[in-house]
């Protein structure tokens, strides 16, 4: 990592034009290959270089006047590509194999936004519908498709996306990361995306996508009333982007916790990392309980269970799952505007935001509660009054911090110098639609006005006022960071028509939607007398998709012919992003970020064991877990249909190549060995995800379909699960070195390595994943008669046996973790053989169990109370069977040796495999005795 | 819960002398509506103009007023954002919790205004207050609804002026009942009841629509609402199905008598479980309360 070139310490002046640097880095576009690998690749042989003059670089002090170490990197970028198997920036190929988290963030952004052109043009469709009453362009089948994949595109696959490619691209910079804790479940959890967004494209061509609404509501979800195969394709697709939203939060949530610079602490985050670290927290619990909802729902699909279609409350049981996970899911997509708003009123204000501490505050009550206001969607259903009275109260109570959050971002323009660049455009936009959203949201927190918004256009014109209010920030976030991800300065020109047509386009779309407030949701009928304020809207809608393309030719002209953008191109910025060029180098920075003294400085290797003052001894042990923990991010899985879930789990898996490194890691050492930043396994994971689930989408009520499309149907299904369970153990079997530590600032998990973290976040969304089957089950229990309800095993006996099966096996596997520390080879083998033969006991004895209900005619569609056993001790059974895979892996690799000198993999498992028992404590009395 | 809505209770219970919105619902509305348009338009007005006013007074005019020597225009010097601070707040607490106040004050206080309407809405009919009840139940893709003496129709026929109870279900998939006319509104969901009441105060043909996505029908699944002069639906109503001796039958076993459908109360055969319900008792009354109306206005 060395290099022995002397930085140059450039001084740059702040604005777009006048770099030094500008002429030298001329051409070096993305899309210019060779220029491009020497500004990308190369770039990281500035770390080693200014480290040479043995001290650190002071950036930034004067205003607008910097000095960055980052121009080392064009000396230095001649420097060879250190092999880290990634090609160029430009090549295609880049792309696909690519871990590194810029790139993905790229991606991210790039695929979020043709899922807006997608989901655009479907509302354009509407809108065409929608300019006189009555149907016209469309059929009425596909007007109600046209409304929910739009629905569901811009709220999942737009609007999150779009925000994550930021919290990729950004978020490690401001926080002085290399890259993600787990740079391949990074990359596993874009292709994962990419693959589900690619099979609900596939499910408008079998027969008709899904056409029940986003929210879905049961029993219209069914196959009884959407029997098309494509709906089916339409759930599994949503599921499959809910596996991604999962490995992607346990990823940010261990990177935001574990891997900050020095004096980065949690309270000192800038806005848009805090921002992203909140809405990963409510991804993680509210995307659970998503899950469970869509498990549960592909079951009643495909395996034929009959929980949604249960009279006596499977619609209830839909809407709670589903607003339980809604509500959050506002401030999941919005929060992040909102840190987009805070860094740009911020930067071009030319001031420091108003009551920061109490901003964060707000955002951190709106966290928590948007957990506990999810009936106020339900305000008309059969609730009774004290839940309704409930509910508006806290409704109320989750509408204040924002008023706060508001003011914060409007005080802070007093005293400003305030710049109208386009980024500030669209936030100052957006900030008065969501002013505009929030009042009107007011009404609806009157419960008597409820009743009568219910349904029609005010909620419509309320809602999006408040999201694509978001989307206007995130829009204003792609400019602002546009420069420092190409390196090259967009038409500020054209971004301000762009601005402008936008502007007036949204307000000319969702304006008149509260003078036509009557008109019913969803609906192409509507009185004759609201037609001029639809057609008013339509023009708006066709402004605002015209504004777009204005955007699309500025950001992809200026790619080739912009101006050099400069490492800074902004004034008053603060975060660490800025410091470096544009594009970033590789691994980010030239050294170690630290803020010890007060702004960022970038130490040098040989610095490091300064760092992390208290805990010194750490130090050593910090460096070997964190290799460690990089090179263990794959982990094992096995291709069950939770395989693709498993792919958090084998986060939380770790898998055994970390040993031969071990020991040899000392910091000195480390220099010799590079990280990684590509992997080919998360695409062919994706790939193989993608022909599994469009294979089962062929599965309805628990067969393939007969004739030419169910023998399809099984092939797909089958080669989806081979490939995927082969690129899992290829993912497994690869070695790759992931960043690595001693890191600054890791609190609250200082003393739990980064693996260790990650599997804890992982199993706390578990938690809720099984908390949402019990309370279903319970949910439905109740509403059938708790009384008259009889356990479907007549004897708990086999039951009983498993639960002393489980609790052993979880001794067992206590006992390796001794041995291995013992260092005992044969302590280590044979406890986890036991371990595996006690979880195979587990299964067989549950196997014998059900073929015994089986021949009495129970299954899983025979009636809801079978369906809830079966399907809630079955997705128990699956947790066990992946559980098993990864033991057996690690029996392979104890048998030879590993682990003798590191339990921690042992250790890793052991907390999975207890989780699980604790879970069948559960499970136990619930479906056994109770 | 009574905790919860108890005192809640006894707050407003006090104040709804005049205070609180009353009457049918459409009036109920319009007056909350007008109260809730004219603040919220000021108030936005209010912010919105703050902002821009700031965004103009505190424009960069780019000649250097706040420039090199960052000074703020009072002479005070404004210590601007550095590259690579660590990022910190500047002040201000105080000025944004007035506002916070300001902001709640207006909220709690017009939520809490309507929460009193919201008693009145959910509550039983007031003594001496005629009702009538009608089932409604949903289904792919219409409506039916079921008069106390049994009689099953698609077209609702009610009489002006009189406080309409619904009870809506449905058999199928979930929709929402709403007649826009009468600002009424409720779910129906299967295997689910839930309440609703309304007054429609002129004679007239009407709209009945469905709210809630349900199928490819959606847009068209509309019913007809008639409400006649109550002598004329007193006569329309004792020669529906001339079984007016059962008009206490629960909704559960009712007899279909136009024979409209097979199953035509399949959604009613299970009751749903935690119902307000409060609209459901007193059904033996009804028809006496009719009887009542009728001779009053005769």
């Amino acid at each position: 990592m060395k290099s022995d070139d002397s930085p140059t310490d450039d001084t740059i002046d702040g604005s777009p034009t006048g770099t030094d640097a500008g002429t030298e880095r001329a051409g070096r576009t993305p899309a210019d290959t060779d220029g491009g690998r020497t500004a990308t690749d190369g770039g990281h042989a500035a770390d080693g270089g200014h480290a040479s003059t043995g001290g650190r670089v002071t950036a930034a002090t004067a205003e607008g006047e910097l000095v960055t170490p980052g121009q080392a990197g064009t000396d230095a970028g001649t420097d060879t590509d250190h092999g880290h198997g990634l090609p160029p920036l430009g090549s295609v190929r880049r792309y696909l194999i690519t871990t590194n988290h810029k790139d993905v963030g790229v991606l991210y952004i790039v695929t979020a936004l043709f899922f807006l052109i997608f989901g655009g043009v479907l509302a354009l469709l509407m809108r065409v519908q929608l300019w006189g009453p009555g149907e016209s362009l469309l059929s009425a089948g596909a007007y109600n498709q046209a409304v929910s994949i739009h629905g569901l595109i811009m709220v999942f696959w737009f609007l999150s996306p779009f925000a994550f490619g930021f919290a990729n691209y950004v978020v490690p910079l401001q926080i002085g990361a290399k890259d993600l804790a787990f740079p391949r479940l990074n990359a596993l959890s874009y292709w994962l995306y990419a693959a589900s967004g690619l099979l609900l494209g596939v499910s408008f061509f079998q027969g008709a996508s899904f056409a029940g609404g986003w929210t879905m509501y049961a029993p219209l979800n069914l196959p009884t009333y959407t029997p098309e195969v494509g709906s089916t394709t339409a759930v599994l697709a949503l599921l499959l982007f809910v596996v991604s939203i999962t490995v992607s939060s346990v990823n940010f949530l261990t990177t935001m916790h574990r891997m900050r610079a020095e004096g980065l602490t949690l309270r000192r985050l800038p806005l848009f990392t805090w921002t992203i670290l909140l809405t990963a927290w409510m991804m993680l619990f509210a995307f659970a309980a998503l899950l469970a909802a869509l498990m549960i729902l592909s079951a009643d699909r495909l395996l034929g269970t009959t929980y949604f279609s249960f009279t006596e409350g499977g619609s209830l049981l839909w809407a709670h799952l589903f607003w339980f996970f809604g509500h959050p899911e506002v401030y999941i997509v919005f929060f992040p505007a909102l840190g987009v708003m805070a860094e740009t009123f911020q930067t071009f204000t030319g001031k420091r935001l108003v009551g920061r501490k109490w901003f964060i505050a707000s955002m951190v009550l709106v966290a928590l509660q948007s957990f506990g206001v999810w009936m106020h969607h339900m305000f008309l259903t059969s609730i009774n009054l004290q839940v309704k009275t409930l509910f508006m109260a806290t409704t109320i109570g989750i509408s204040l911090p924002f008023d706060l959050m508001v003011f914060s971002l409007i005080y802070t323009m007093i005293k400003g110098r305030i710049r109208f660049a386009t980024p500030f455009l669209f936030s100052f936009g957006a900030l008065v639609l969501f002013i505009v959203g929030g009042i009107t949201g007011v009404f609806l927190g009157a419960v008597v006005l409820d009743y009568e918004f219910r349904g029609t256009y005010w909620v419509v014109a309320h809602f999006h006022y408040v999201m694509v209010g978001g989307v206007t920030a995130l829009v204003g976030g792609l400019y602002y960071w546009y420069p420092k991800i190409t390196g090259k300065m967009y038409d500020e020109f054209l971004g301000k028509v762009h601005f402008a047509l936008y502007f007036v386009g949204f307000n000319l779309v969702y304006f008149p939607m509260f003078l036509a407030w009557e008109t019913p949701r969803r609906v192409f009928d509507y009185p004759p007398g609201l037609a001029p304020w639809h057609k008013i809207a339509t023009i708006g809608a066709f402004v605002l998709g015209a504004s777009f393309l204005v955007m699309f030719y500025n950001l992809s002209t200026s790619l080739f012919t912009g101006e050099d953008a400069g490492d800074d191109p902004w004034k008053y910025v603060t975060t660490a992003e800025w410091t470096v060029p544009s594009p970033p180098p590789l691994e980010n920075f030239p050294g170690i970020p630290t803020y010890r003294s007060g702004s960022i400085d970038f130490l040098s290797e040989d610095e490091r064991p300064a760092l992390g003052g208290g805990e010194p001894a750490a130090d050593g042990g910090h460096a070997a877990e964190s290799t460690k923990s990089g090179l263990t991010d794959g982990g094992v899985a096995d291709a069950e249909a939770v395989a693709a879930r498993s792919g958090a789990e084998s986060a939380s898996t770790p898998s055994s190549q970390g040993e031969g490194h071990r020991g040899s890691h000392a910091p000195e050492d480390g220099e010799d060995e590079h990280e990684d930043h590509a992997s080919i396994w998360p695409l062919a994971i994706g790939v193989g995800a993608f022909a599994f689930l469009l294979g089962a989408s062929g599965f309805q009520g628990g067969e393939f379909a007969g004739g030419i499309a169910g023998a399809f149907y099984a092939w797909v299904l089958a080669i989806g699960a081979l490939i995927t369970g082969g690129s899992l153990v290829g993912m497994t079997r690869e070695r790759f070195t992931g960043p690595s530590g001693p890191f600054g600032e890791s609190w609250p998990f200082d003393g739990i390595e980064n693996v260790k973290t990650g599997v804890w976040i992982f199993l706390a969304s578990d938690v809720i994943l099984f908390g949402a089957f019990i309370g279903s089950y319970v949910f439905i229990r109740v509403a059938n008669g708790w009384i008259g309800w009889e356990p479907i095993p007549h004897d708990p006996i086999p039951g009983l046996i498993n639960t002393y099966l489980l609790l052993t096996s979880s001794f067992s596997v206590v006992l390796a973790m001794v041995a291995a520390e013992k260092g005992s080879k044969k302590g280590v083998v044979g406890s986890l053989i036991v371990t595996i033969a006690l979880g195979i006991g587990f299964l067989v004895n549950k196997g014998i169990e059900w073929q015994e209900l089986l021949h009495e005619g129970l299954w899983l569609s025979t009636n809801v109370r079978t369906s809830t056993f079966f399907l809630t001790t079955g997705l128990h059974a699956l947790h066990v069977i992946a559980g098993l895979a990864i033991a057996v892996y690690m029996l392979v690799r104890a048998s030879r040796g590993a682990y003798l000198d590191d339990e921690r993999p042992i250790e890793y498992f052991g907390l999975y495999w207890h989780f699980v028992d604790i879970v069948w404590l559960f499970l136990f009395p619930l479906f056994y005795i109770l | 819960m009574w905790w919860l809505t108890a005192p809640l209770r006894t707050a407003v219970v006090p104040a709804q002398s005049g205070i609180i919105p009353r009457g049918t619902m459409v009036e109920v509305f319009e007056e909350i509506y007008l109260v809730f348009l004219v603040l919220g338009t000021l108030v936005g007005v209010v912010v919105i103009g703050y902002m821009c006013y700031l965004g103009y007074q505190y424009r960069d005019t780019g000649d250097g007023s706040d420039g090199g020597d960052g000074s703020g225009g009072d002479g005070k010097k404004i210590d601007r954002p550095t590259l690579g601070e660590l990022p910190a707040g500047s002040g201000g607490g105080r000025k944004l919790f007035t506002s916070l106040a300001l902001s709640a004050i207006i909220v709690i206080s017009l939520i809490a205004w309507t929460y009193g309407t919201l008693l009145f809405v959910e509550g039983a009919p007031a003594e001496g207050q005629q009702d009538f009840e009608v089932s409604v139940t949903g289904y792919q893709f219409g409506w039916e609804f079921e008069y106390p003496n049994g009689h099953t129709v698609d077209t609702l026929r009610i009489p002006a002026g009189e406080r309409i109870d619904i009870t809506v279900t449905s058999r199928d998939v979930w929709h929402n009942f709403g007649i826009p006319a009468f600002k009424v509104k409720s779910d129906a969901i299967p295997g689910q009841q839930t309440d609703a009441w309304f007054i429609a105060e002129q004679p007239g043909t009407y709209q009945a629509v469905c709210y809630e996505l349900c199928g490819a029908g959606h847009s068209a699944m509309n019913a007809d609402v008639i409400v006649m002069e109550p002598e004329k639906f007193e006569q329309w109503y004792a020669n529906t199905s001339g079984s007016n001796g059962s008009a206490n039958a629960s909704s559960g076993n009712a007899t279909n008598a136009t024979g409209s459908g097979a199953n035509a109360t399949a959604g009613n055969g299970t009751s749903g479980n935690g119902t307000g319900g409060n609209g459901t008792s007193g059904n033996g009354t009804v028809n006496a309360l009719i009887a009542d109306t009728a001779s009053k206005l005769a």
